[in-house]
């Protein structure tokens, strides 16, 4: 695989086909997760390691995988490095992990993950896979802290943490709460599809 | 037939290294883990409780087998003494039981402070238990070889305003907690002398 | 008994899968353009969710607590899930073809299905005993189908509708999501 495709894989995940939202997948935790930037890069990074890895070795053991009982396999292997993300978390950053909750564990189903292992790194290389998800899991999280740094601006006059506004800013906690998330997306995907119209 | 022998094959596999991978991350992780949980979850408790103790509790803890039961102890070291302690009971509240946190001195066998720890009581009434100073602060100084009472059981509690139930539960929590604290103090003050400083 | 119908009303609305506890939203989003196909999916939901949730629960407290496992719960409740699925489909496949011929499709994507993990480790973070479980396990399901169904009957509608070319899809129908999740944020003041 030349140099300049290896590029490509990873860019694509970046800009053409950065998930949520050219490829809508994963939304739970799009949703679920970024009412703050903080829970929104804890969870984009902790995909991020679960696909790359999952990715590795998902290609690297393409070819020894019968393919009738190829899901069970990919859904192994992916449940394993959701388990050593979910222990390596409650060791590390417990605070974040309590935030997370169960969307830690529920990575396990998150369709990008699985999606990736079955249209991409079961047909692809080593190399290629790896850049892949590398490329959809930083896509993930920059999408994922966009989204959680204007609902945590909005929704608690905040930044990761700090005061963005004066005390004299009304929170708009329409934001923070479930229907924000909801709607904050559909603008945000509204605006991505304005963006990308050539 | 050759197929589902693979298949098979490739699934334990798979399975088997999934697992031992695990087990090696659990083993590796698992210290670090309970030492987290006790920070975040028991440590603000353990902090208020033993404040201006010159170690850190939550390292400095050890474990006692009673019957039964394992309880961890938290030890304060003050003046360079490691003459307190903090641990974990449970009383019965309104809403489940009620996770309290108690500081006692070793050599008064005196309450040194107390803090809630994990409850399910109701918000704005027992939850107040939690953050309730005139609450907490009234068990300071109690002997624990004495029952823990509310004033209008004729003790020198002062229950949290509309929350009597959840009051009382604290106290019998703490007062059934001195039945295992003076069944394992002389194995209690043994350990606590190993943190002297 | 109070406590019961407590749990559901609350597992139903006030604390709605779907729109609160944004659980399951991909299939929520893809199978709410048709009717048809959305009553086929909250049924499906329903019948597997509730079998899967007693499963896990069963294992959890049968098998992991006792052996000191807890931390390779992802693990197996994903597993029991796939398998449970795979069984399913062909039971019914085998014994009510009437019932396969409406569920049929939907029922591999229910593993991908956050909701079905997602209230299976509800019930075990919130400790709930047998009779508990059982009314989430129904409730929740219950609540996913009501969601669905309704964001079905709107979304039918849209498509009449003259949409600016940018919102058209998935754009309007999270925003109309959103709507949704504020009118079932009403709820909260019942409990």
């Amino acid at each position: 695989m030349s140099e300049t495709s290896l590029v490509q894989e990873f860019t694509k995940g970046l800009w053409e086909e950065i998930p949520p939202f050219r490829l809508v997948l994963g939304l739970c935790p799009t949703l679920a997760v970024t009412k703050s930037v903080e829970t929104g890069i804890g969870m984009g990074l902790a995909l991020t390691f679960v696909l790359v890895c999952s990715n590795i070795l998902v290609s690297a053991l393409r070819k020894i995988i019968p393919s009738k009982v190829r899901i069970a396999c990919f859904i192994v292997i992916i449940a394993t490095f959701v388990v050593v993300v979910e222990l390596s978390m409650q060791a590390f950053a417990y605070p974040l992990f309590l935030k997370l909750g169960i969307f830690i564990p529920l990575i396990v189903v998150n369709c990008i993950v699985l999606g990736r292992a079955e249209a991409f790194a079961s047909k692809n290389g080593v190399g290629a896979s790896i850049a892949d998800g590398l490329g959809m899991g930083l896509g993930f999280t920059i999408s994922l802290s966009v989204l959680g740094s204007i609902r945590e601006i909005f929704g608690a006059g905040m930044w990761y943490g700090k005061e963005v506004f004066g005390a004299s800013f009304q929170p708009f906690t329409f934001m923070v709460e479930a229907p924000g998330a909801f709607v904050c997306l559909g603008l945000l995907l509204a605006i991505m599809n304005l963006a990308g119209k050539k | 037939m050759r197929d589902i022998i693979r298949m098979i094959v490739v699934l334990a596999v798979l399975c088997a290294l999934s697992g031992g991978l695990l087990a090696a991350v659990k083993s590796g992780t698992a210290e670090k883990i309970e030492y987290q949980q006790l920070k975040f979850v028991k440590g603000p408790a353990i902090k208020e409780i033993l404040k201006g103790c010159s170690n850190d509790p939550i390292v400095d803890r050890f474990k006692l087998q009673d019957g039964d039961v394992e309880r961890s102890f938290f030890v304060g070291v003050f003046d360079g003494k490691p003459n307190s302690v903090a641990y974990e009971t449970f009383g019965k509240g309104f809403g489940g039981p009620i996770g309290i946190m108690v500081g006692v001195n070793l050599e008064t066998d005196k309450v040194i402070g107390m803090g809630v720890t994990t409850h399910s009581e109701t918000p704005g009434l027992g939850a107040r238990a939690k953050t309730d100073e005139t609450f907490k602060g009234s068990f300071k100084g109690l002997s624990i070889n004495e029952p823990v009472k509310v004033k209008t059981d004729g003790g020198e509690v002062d229950a949290v305003t509309g929350a009597t139930i959840t009051s009382r539960g604290v106290c019998a929590g703490i007062t059934e907690s001195a039945e295992f604290y003076k069944r394992l103090k002389p194995q209690i003050v043994e350990k606590a002398k190993a943190f002297a400083k | 008994m109070g406590d019961y119908i407590l749990l559901a009303i609350s597992a139903i609305l006030v604390n709605n899968i779907l729109l609160i506890q944004y659980l399951g939203n991909c299939p929520f989003l893809g199978t709410s353009k048709k009717m048809d196909t959305a009553v086929g999916m909250a049924m499906a939901v329903v019948f597997v969710l509730t079998m899967a949730g007693i499963v896990t629960w069963i294992l959890e407290t049968v098998f992991l607590k006792p052996l000191g496992l807890e931390y390779i719960r992802t693990i197996v409740f994903i597993l029991v899930i796939a398998a449970l699925v795979q069984f399913v489909e062909l039971f019914l496949k085998k014994s009510i073809p009437a019932l396969y011929a409406g569920l049929g499709i939907f029922l591999p994507l229910i593993t991908t299905n956050c909701a079905v993990m997602g209230v299976c480790l509800i019930n075990i973070k919130e400790e709930y005993n047998f009779l508990e479980m059982l009314v989430s396990s129904l409730a929740y399901p219950a609540g996913f189908g009501l969601a669905l169904i309704l964001f079905a009957g709107i979304r039918e509608r849209i498509i009449i509708g003259r949409v600016p070319t940018a919102m058209q899809d998935t754009a309007i129908g999270l925003v109309t999501a959103g709507f949704m999740s504020l009118s079932f944020l009403g709820f909260k003041g019942m409990i």
